[in-house]
């Protein structure tokens, strides 16, 4: 399908997501670091798994120490990268696949490196002095959280320069840039403007709920950081219909949904705690954890959507569990303390789950039929590790693992020039885990994704469908319907390492023949009984209910 | 409309088949009153065996049983002039009559039984709501129904709220609450908690996966909450240390010389006595039956069920105040249980190897359950002034209710006897 006339303004609703890191993905250029050339190159591979939009994390001019989150420059790309010309050249070549591409876009702050900084900071009265935010000292806004507890003290960082404090709501080195100030509002509408005449369809906006500052509150989601966001989206509709705004505000589900505004705000934002919420169930062996944050997660309105992942490229968020589930979670899955990182865990899905493909199949079946647009990571697909031994968050960044050959097939460069050592020891190492191997074997975790996501396209109701709960006794089993109009999908899900029988109340459905999704194969005809089934440990059904056979 | 005399001569037959006959015959079987309280529905109390107990009754052509009586014979009262004559609460068409009487403001779809009970039967509409038959009748409110409207009144979020009651005269009938479809029960939450330990390798329960404990925490907290409510609804007295002694004293006779170390048992009666009564604490109105299956785990956390106490005691020793502890009592019990159930699930060769993992997860959750309560419950003024008196207080209230279960497991499951003869053993130690 070539999507370069395609017109399905809610195209983000089905979509899946595959986040691409383009530093890790492959070296077109063989100087160690990946770039936009050797994402073009790899974008067959990335139609024939079948996901449906490319989210690309930052790639503009940057001095990254904060792994391109430090913008310098919104319009150019960083020259390791490649250039305008390869942007456009990957854009018109993923839309000529049926693939579409969106990219992080950090609306909070710059680097500091910024010629805007670099100008605001000289004194106080030059003509971008108002574009940052200081102040002559360090106790406003003490309400305000800090972010990064590992690295900064304050929010405030004290500049020589001027010789006043500036803001920052994450590292010192990314002051946040002063949203009062209507050239600020109207310089970043032009950086969002320039990259959706390129052709990108949309943006993952960074760490939004910052935006402004006002007295007496914590700087979170306050109104104007809404009131800007639905400026923004009105520029992009009038101007670039059919365009996705997918924000990263790291709050509860019920502050989140204030991010769709009615419809008018973004159109998707992540759900980030559910996905902590999806392990505890799984190591805890019952589904509360992951019914009771559905519980607490309102409608949101038509016409949007929620992102849901496993993994990223940052670390597994637990600010939004307790501290007691918090504790837990460490102990669980954060063994060894090098392998926290901030408030969350730096590891990979498959070390996570140690290694168990039965537990990373079903965490993607669960994330395949939940409410919302699966975001999956690159390399989780073959089932990649982690190497937590590198610095900050690149533990999880490391190279694309394509092939058995020199630096796992992602570069020909000298091992020496990579800009992070691929995984070699025996168990994750691009020996052993690697697309082409995996390509080969049709048993393997990537043809299993192949498959799921084929499945799952077939049915929009992933997408859009209405979700419920089904009440089963045994609290091990997590049961949901999905239903669109007369497609109707029963998702039966085994949390536990131990194999579970389940009645499940159908009766509502009764003489519809449930089929198995994967295998097409029928099973009994739902009767007036609660309707009996056993799971293996940690196993998972997609039934469609079929009126005949 | 049924004949009285050919209704009562199915009796003697019929009610011993049921769980919620107490008695052991039934000939003494006499109807005090039968009517027709809605089309097709017959009502009526019967007195057998000292007790008075409730029948709702339909009646089909005996030429054609209808369909959902099969498989239900134990349901069937028998033939009465070429009709059959069997319990509604089979009938999903009487079932709704029954809704309509005791919640007149209510509408359903669909309507099934909710599954084995003791002593009382329960209908569920549209998983939505959850219709209780009181079965065996006292004169009086129904402790259930009093204290879930007295909870609700309260403001007390975690019981399903009542949304109407059927009443005749001084009988509470029958009462209709939300039903809390999603709901897990805490009994099988422990024993998948107790599954996972088990069958890790772990040796202590908070390395576990499946960890209880923050569940067990949350427990004591939503205990506690109850607790306060109940004495703002029910007021409270002075508790009554040497009143607790004297039943625990009575307890202890009820056992045999060998259950018990009866020098340990001396001193313990005599150092609860000496607990000063302005250390006792209060006594208020309390659950009374509280243990980890009248508990279900909601999404908006733990939720408390079935206020009717033990079923087997008399009305007047279910309501009587007492101490909040029995209850922590009893649900530090139902941990013991849960661990030494989780093991008999194992190979009977290895639960000595299971033991000491038993004993850990028992731990581990007790004192979970009691953080989560003694924090919630701090500065309420219901608890015993001191903790040695606390101990005390908790200590007997366990032995009252270890005695409870050994008596019971000696009759009905006599390889169990052992659970609760090991607990008095350790309380008494």
């Amino acid at each position: 399908m070539d999507l370069r006339n395609a017109e399905d303004p809610r195209w983000f609703q089905r979509a899946v997501f595959y986040e691409v890191l383009t530093r890790g993905f492959y070296d077109a250029n063989n100087d160690g670091t990946g770039d936009l050339r050797g994402l073009t190159e790899k974008l067959d591979y990335i139609q024939w798994l079948g996901v449906d939009c490319i989210w690309l994390l930052p790639f503009y001019q940057s001095p990254l120490r904060d792994g391109g989150y430090d913008i310098s420059d919104f319009f150019t790309v960083l020259p390791e990268y490649g250039n305008l010309a390869d942007a456009e050249q990957l854009v018109e070549e993923a839309h000529r696949r049926g693939l579409r591409i969106i990219a992080d876009m950090v609306m909070n702050h710059t680097s500091d490196a910024h010629p805007w900084f670099q100008e605001s900071r000289q004194d106080r009265t030059n003509p971008k002095a108002d574009w940052y935010v200081w102040n002559d000292d360090d106790q406003r806004w003490g309400e305000a959280r800090i972010i990064f507890v590992d690295t900064e003290k304050s929010n405030w960082t004290f500049d020589q320069q001027r010789g006043q404090y500036y803001w920052h709501r994450f590292f010192a080195h990314q002051p946040d840039l002063n949203f009062d100030n209507e050239e600020v509002q109207q310089a970043m509408f032009d950086v969002v403007k320039f990259w959706l005449d390129i052709g990108l369809d949309g943006f993952r906006l960074d760490a939004v709920p910052y935006l402004y500052e006002r007295d007496g509150t914590n700087g979170e989601n306050l109104p104007e950081t809404h009131d800007y966001l639905k400026q923004l989206r009105k520029e992009v509709d009038s101007q670039f219909p059919g365009k996705v705004l997918l924000a990263e505000a790291n709050q509860w589900p019920a502050d989140v949904v204030d991010y769709f505004g009615d419809g008018d705000e973004c159109h998707m934002c992540f759900h980030f705690p559910l996905m902590p919420r999806m392990f505890m169930a799984i190591r805890r062996e019952q589904r509360t954890p992951i019914t009771e944050i559905l519980a607490q997660t309102p409608e949101i309105p038509d016409g949007c959507q929620w992102g849901i992942f496993l993994r990223n490229h940052d670390e597994l968020t637990l600010e939004m569990v307790t501290d007691e589930e918090r504790d837990y979670m460490y102990a669980e899955y954060a063994k060894d303390p090098r392998m926290r990182r901030n408030i969350g865990i730096g590891r990979r899905l498959a070390p996570l789950v140690e290694n168990d493909r039965r537990v990373a199949e079903l965490l993607h079946a669960m994330l395949f039929s939940m409410p919302g647009s699966p975001v999956l990571y690159y390399g989780d697909e073959i089932g990649m590790g982690d190497n937590i031994y590198l610095g900050d968050r690149d533990g999880v960044r490391t190279p694309m693992q394509w092939s058995p050959d020199r630096n796992a097939g992602f570069s020909r460069a000298d091992f020496a020039q990579l800009y992070l050592p691929p995984l070699m020891d025996p168990v994750y190492g691009f020996q052993a885990v690697n697309v082409e191997a995996e390509k080969r074997d049709t048993s393997s975790m990537l043809h299993w994704m192949r498959r799921m996501l084929e499945i799952r396209k077939q049915h929009p109701l992933f997408g859009t469908g209405t979700f419920e709960i089904i009440p089963v006794e045994n609290p091990s089993v997590l049961t949901y319907v999905r239903q669109e109009g007369d497609d109707i999908v029963i998702c039966v899900n085994n949390l536990s390492r131990f194999a579970q029988p389940a009645e499940l109340p159908l009766q509502r459905f009764a003489g519809r023949t449930p089929i198995e999704l994967l295998g097409r194969v029928p099973f009994p005809r739902i009767g007036e009984l609660p309707y009996f089934v056993t799971l293996g440990p940690y196993q998972f059904y997609w039934f469609q209910l079929v009126e005949h056979l | 409309m049924i004949d009285v005399a050919a209704l009562e001569k199915l009796l003697p037959d019929y009610l011993p088949r049921q769980r919620w006959f107490s008695g052991q015959d039934a000939a003494d079987a006499t109807v005090t009153r039968l009517e027709q309280p809605a089309p097709g529905l017959g009502w009526a109390l019967v007195d057998a065996a000292g007790s008075t107990y409730q029948l709702v009754v339909g009646t089909r052509p005996a030429t054609e049983p209808p369909p959902f009586l099969q498989g239900q014979e134990a349901g069937v009262l028998g033939t009465i002039d070429g009709l059959i004559v069997y319990d509604a609460t089979l009938d999903a068409e009487l079932g709704m009559a029954l809704l309509s009487l005791v919640a007149p403001d209510e509408h359903a779809e669909h309507v099934r039984p909710a599954g084995a009970e003791q002593s009382n039967t329960s209908l569920v509409y549209d998983n939505r709501l959850i219709l209780k038959l009181f079965r065996r009748l006292a004169g009086g409110p129904n402790p259930d129904v009093e204290v879930v409207t007295a909870l609700t009144e309260q403001g007390f979020a975690n019981t399903p709220s009542a949304v109407g009651v059927w009443e005749d005269g001084d009988y509470d009938l029958a009462i209709c609450q939300q039903f809390l479809a999603e709901a897990v029960d805490g009994w099988s939450l422990a024993l998948t908690s107790l599954r996972d330990f088990y069958g890790s390798n772990c040796d202590d329960a908070g390395d576990c996966g499946g960890d209880f404990a923050p569940e067990a925490e949350r427990l004591g907290e939503t205990t506690a909450a109850m607790h306060i409510a109940m004495a703002a609804a029910f007021g409270t007295s002075p508790g009554d240390t040497a009143g607790w002694a004297d039943l625990v004293d009575k307890q202890f006779e009820r056992l045999q010389p060998r259950d018990i170390d009866q020098a340990a048992a001396d001193r313990f009666v005599a150092a609860l006595r000496a607990v000063p009564a302005d250390k006792a604490g209060a006594s208020i109105r309390v659950h009374g039956d509280y243990h980890l299956g009248q508990v279900l785990r909601t999404d908006a956390g733990w939720y408390v069920l079935d206020f009717e106490g033990e079923p087997a005691r008399p009305l007047e020793e279910r309501t009587a105040p007492s101490s909040p502890l029995k209850d922590v009592a009893g649900m530090l019990r139902s941990f013991h249980y849960a661990a030494q159930v989780g093991l008999t699930e194992r190979a009977e060769a290895n639960q000595e190897r299971y033991l000491p993992k038993a004993e850990n997860w028992e731990a581990h959750n007790r004192a979970a359950f009691l953080r989560g309560y003694m924090g919630a419950a701090a500065g309420a003024g219901l608890l015993p002034g001191d903790d040695a008196a606390l101990d005390a207080v908790l200590t007997a209230f366990e032995l009252d209710k270890a005695v409870y279960e050994l008596l019971y497991e000696r009759g009905h499951r006599p390889d169990w006897v052992v659970i609760p003869q090991s607990a008095i053993a350790r309380l008494l130690a």
